[in-house]
């Protein structure tokens, strides 16, 4: 399959459809879900529409050394290549790795003021300007708007995307519209939220935010839990 | 040969290059009576380590070969495979790791988990290894077991748990407590080899029982009896056993011990973990691949009575004459049998079957599936897979990377001519990145590999082996041509004058072709090219691609259609098509907007987190891409694709620019175009020396 189809056939597509024409740059999507479920995975699955695209992304982690985010990458797109029968696929995988940059911040050494000097930093030194920024691991617990804020406008500056995960746990509490705790009172300052949730075959994407539309789609969209790959619901 | 496979165990003992890797193999053998004295790593007696074969490795302090040995430990068989730790030798260690079963990963107890450390990690989990972990040189100033185990979770996310506590650290480093059967255990006597039982010190038995919990809890995620036990409160030893041994199998759990090697603390009780915990050959699923059945996988069976599989790891020419390192994978290995080389098609006879305890060994009648033995004086190269009943079947290949840096080399004496002959042969042979040719226009010769230090190896083992001095070119980079475009093509070669002619015209396009170095398409109808000549149009290109005509380096990545052409009755021949092929690659090639490809390394540089920035630059200033960096809590490391060319004398630019406290790993990661401006550089250059040449 050419790279060009396997786009136009990418489940990305659904969520796109679902969430009325996509995210939208300058916008912000959390993506929630308990440890382990694949948050991150989801994102290498938004990242790689992207570049497969031939558009540029960033992907910055507080979780994994960026050597493990890049075997990440690898190991989903080499599945994605496989299932798909991409052609070209050593053309392809360059260009990806060219559009890619991973940063990593371990051991709270992160802060947004930081984020932002790097991102300039590879847009005026590298000339790098991404279409989406993946921040997997952000501390939502200990967020604040301020912060949330501060984030969006990097977001409408790039005039990117920003994907970010946020982590729930067995006993956090939902608020009225179905929100969880970390993204709870956040929701004005969130376009579009996600849930991941796991039964013993898949893992189900649902939406709970769709920017400001009131009645939120349901969304037909699963993980595949062994190859991590996204795909459609049946 | 033994009966009982689950008593037999096949590991690797894997590190970064000071971390006291040979010492620790050096006392394993101690203690399970294989060499009856210790000698230590550049040891004051001149003898060195047992297992560093190679005189150069015992000058260097360093391990380059995997010498293969093994000894007893409790009943049990230990085939211990000794792997190389540095980067330029990772074709050695992917090749260990394939043969392994579980392996030992040593770390330092000062340095930690450094960036070798993460290089080594993404191998072994490539091939699945299941492994434990040894806390080395505990008794150093600066040891703390306890930041390594955190880092052996937080940068190599491994499920790390503490299996002992060290009795007293650095100078005070005196024994361990074992979790498990909570007890204090002593080394005693000149060399350690008596253990002594105890109870736990008085101070530490709090630590000792929060830290046995830990592990009950890791370990019961993996036996639901030991679940059980925990929530009743009555646990056994075995259960917790039972449930680490499963977690190191499933790639789950990664037990630590602690001790030093060097001082004889600790190393009986990490024997004791390497049976418990680590696999016996009958739990590793191993694939061949069916030669005649279009390389179909197929899942081998570790049973003595199947057809024999084994595979060459690795050769060895020794004291003793050329040795052939070979996994038994299955059936049974008998001396006298005759035995069938997949790769080669040919019968060998195995005329003497040895165990190998570095550098000596024992004859033995027969070896079955699952163990790890030597042949002897056996034509072969590493990677040959041997069967029975002349069976064509592969162990899945090894992936060999292409060399990427080469160096001419010259006798420094007439005399020892030879002798580099006969080196060059054998590295060749025992290493498949290691490649020699001679250069036809220089008449040099030109010995390629894998990095600068691959290299200057190979130079000093030609002087302490062999006795052959050589004198050496600067380093230069292997680069390659391709062509970016389609391009036709319609030559026409004749030759009538005089004598009988040569006529041959060959007509079709040239464009990029991504799978490989050569592809070439035969669309010639009715015959206007006479089918026997075809194989010489074919034979006419792949020899013009040997030599681009950029700056004549090899062509790559090109496929060649034929679609039309014309042949003689009495002129055509297949010297007359032969050079048409030629004829029309060199009216091609300009038109096919030819490039210049160079070898791009993945460089990763570590180091204190204020030196972020001149990692960043001196990355940048060598036309390095960064992609990606990671910081932790004082510590940053950037990763960047660096072309080759660029990295001569790196090493010492970051010594001097860090004060030597930041390091670097390279691996060769893919070929890719050189910048316009270099290109032309690089023409003008190659320009000039064939001009100065005469032609």
């Amino acid at each position: 399959m050419r790279r060009k189809e396997v786009n136009e056939r990418s489940p990305v597509r659904l969520l796109e459809a679902s969430i009325h024409g996509g995210l939208g740059a300058g916008n912000i999507a959390a993506v929630v879900a308990r440890h382990g479920v694949g948050k991150t995975a989801f994102l290498v699955g938004v990242a790689l529409d992207d570049l497969m695209r031939g558009r540029k992304v960033l992907h910055v982690s507080l979780e994994e050394p960026s050597e493990r985010v890049r075997s990440f990458y690898d190991e989903i797109f080499s599945d994605l290549a496989h299932e798909r029968e991409l052609e070209d696929v050593w053309r392809v995988r360059l260009e990806l790795e060219r559009n890619r940059r991973i940063h990593s911040y371990l051991d709270g050494t992160f802060s947004i003021a930081k984020l932002r000097d790097a991102i300039y930093m590879n847009r005026d030194h590298g000339d790098f300007h991404p279409v989406a920024i993946m921040l997997d691991g952000f501390p939502f617990a200990d967020t604040t708007v301020a912060e949330i804020d501060e984030l969006r406008a990097i977001a409408e500056e790039l005039d990117a995307e920003l994907w970010m995960t946020a982590v729930t746990h067995r006993d956090d509490e939902t608020d009225e519209n179905g929100l969880p705790a970390p993204v709870a009172g956040l929701a004005d300052r969130i376009d579009v939220i996600l849930q991941m949730a796991h039964d013993t075959k898949a893992v189900h994407i649902s939406l709970l935010k769709d920017h400001d539309n009131p009645d939120v789609p349901d969304l037909k969209l699963a993980l595949d839990p062994t190859t991590m790959l996204l795909r459609r619901e049946r | 040969m033994f009966s009982d496979l689950s008593k037999v165990r096949n590991i690797g003992i894997s590190a970064h290059i000071d971390s006291g890797k040979t010492t620790l193999t050096e006392r394993i053998l101690f203690y399970t009576d294989r060499i009856r004295k210790i000698h230590d790593v550049k040891g004051k007696d001149g003898i060195g380590a047992t297992m560093d074969s190679m005189e150069l490795e015992r000058e260097r302090g360093i391990t380059i070969a995997s010498a293969a040995t093994y000894c007893q430990w409790d009943g049990h068989h230990i085939n211990i495979i000794d792997t190389p730790g540095h980067v330029d030798f990772t074709i050695e260690v992917e090749r260990s790791l394939r043969v392994l079963d579980g392996a030992v990963m040593v770390l330092c107890a000062v340095a930690g988990v450094q960036s070798q450390s993460l290089t080594v990690d993404r191998q072994m989990r490539r091939y699945k290894v299941p492994r434990l972990a040894f806390i080395n040189k505990a008794d150093r100033s600066g040891a703390n077991p306890y930041r390594v185990v955190e880092e052996l979770k937080e940068k190599l996310k491994l499920n790390a748990v503490l299996m002992q506590l060290p009795i007293g650290l650095e100078a005070d480093h005196i024994g361990v407590v074992d979790l498990v059967e909570m007890r204090a255990l002593y080394f005693e006597g000149d060399n350690g080899e008596t253990v002594r039982e105890d109870a736990i010190p008085e101070h530490m038995l709090d630590a000792a029982e929060e830290k046995r919990n830990e592990i009950i809890e890791a370990a019961s995620m993996f036996n639901d009896e030991l679940l059980e036990a925990a929530l009743e409160d009555n646990v056994t030893s075995e259960q917790i056993h039972a449930g680490v041994r499963r977690g190191v199998l499933d790639l789950g759990l990664t037990p630590v011990f602690v001790g030093s090697a060097y001082k004889n603390k600790g190393v009986q009780p990490l024997l004791d973990a390497v049976i418990r915990y680590l696999p016996d050959p009958t739990e590793i699923e191993n694939v061949a691949l069916d030669l005649d059945d279009n390389e179909r996988e197929f899942k081998v069976e570790v049973d003595p009575k199947q057809p024999l599989i084994a595979l060459a790891f690795k050769l060895d020419e020794g004291r003793f004459g050329q040795l052939t390192y070979v996994r038994i994978y299955q059936g049974t290995l008998k001396k006298g049998d005759t035995i069938f080389n997949s790769r080669m098609s040919r019968d060998i006879r195995v005329g003497r079957l040895v165990r190998m305890h570095a550098d000596e060994m024992e004859d033995i009648e027969s070896a079955a599936a699952g163990d790890i033995v030597a042949l002897f004086g056996i034509d072969c190269a590493t990677g040959d897979t041997f069967t029975a009943n002349r069976r064509a079947v592969a162990m899945s290949s090894i992936h060999v990377p292409e060399p990427v840096i080469h160096i001419a080399i010259k006798s420094k004496d007439r005399k020892t001519e030879g002798n580099v002959a006969k080196a060059l042969a054998r590295f060749v042979k025992e290493d498949p990145t290691f490649r020699t040719r001679v250069d036809e226009e220089s008449a040099e010769t030109i010995i390629s590999g894998m990095g600068e230090l691959h290299l200057d190896v190979y130079i000093e083992r030609m002087k302490r082996e062999y006795n052959a001095e050589v004198e050496t070119g600067q380093p230069q980079v292997a680069y390659r041509e391709a062509i970016s475009r389609r391009a036709e093509f319609d030559y026409t070669h004749k030759k009538q004058t005089g004598g009988s002619g040569q006529y041959g015209r060959v007509a079709g396009y040239v464009e990029p072709f991504d799978a490989g170095d050569f592809d070439f398409v035969n669309e010639i109808r009715g015959g206007v090219i006479p089918t026997e000549y075809i194989p010489a149009v074919e034979k006419g290109f792949r020899t013009a691609m040997d030599k681009g005509k950029l700056i004549g380096f090899p062509v790559t990545g090109l496929r060649v259609c034929i679609n039309d052409g014309a042949a003689h009755a009495v002129d055509s021949s297949d010297m007359a098509f032969q050079a048409a092929a030629r004829g029309a690659f060199n009216e091609v090639y300009n038109k096919s907007r030819p490039q210049i490809l160079e070898p791009i390394m993945r460089v990763a540089v570590e180091g204190p987190g204020e030196f972020q920035g001149a990692f960043v630059r001196s990355v940048m200033q060598r036309r390095g891409v960064i992609v990606g960096t990671t910081e932790s809590e004082g510590f940053v490391r950037v990763e960047a694709d660096v072309p080759l060319s660029m990295m001569f004398g790196y090493s010492t630019d970051l010594r001097s620019s860090t004060q030597g406290k930041a390091e670097y790993t390279m691996e060769f990661a893919k070929y890719a175009p050189v910048p316009a401006e270099i290109s032309e550089e690089l023409i003008k250059k190659f320009r000039t020396e064939t001009d100065s040449r005469g032609n």
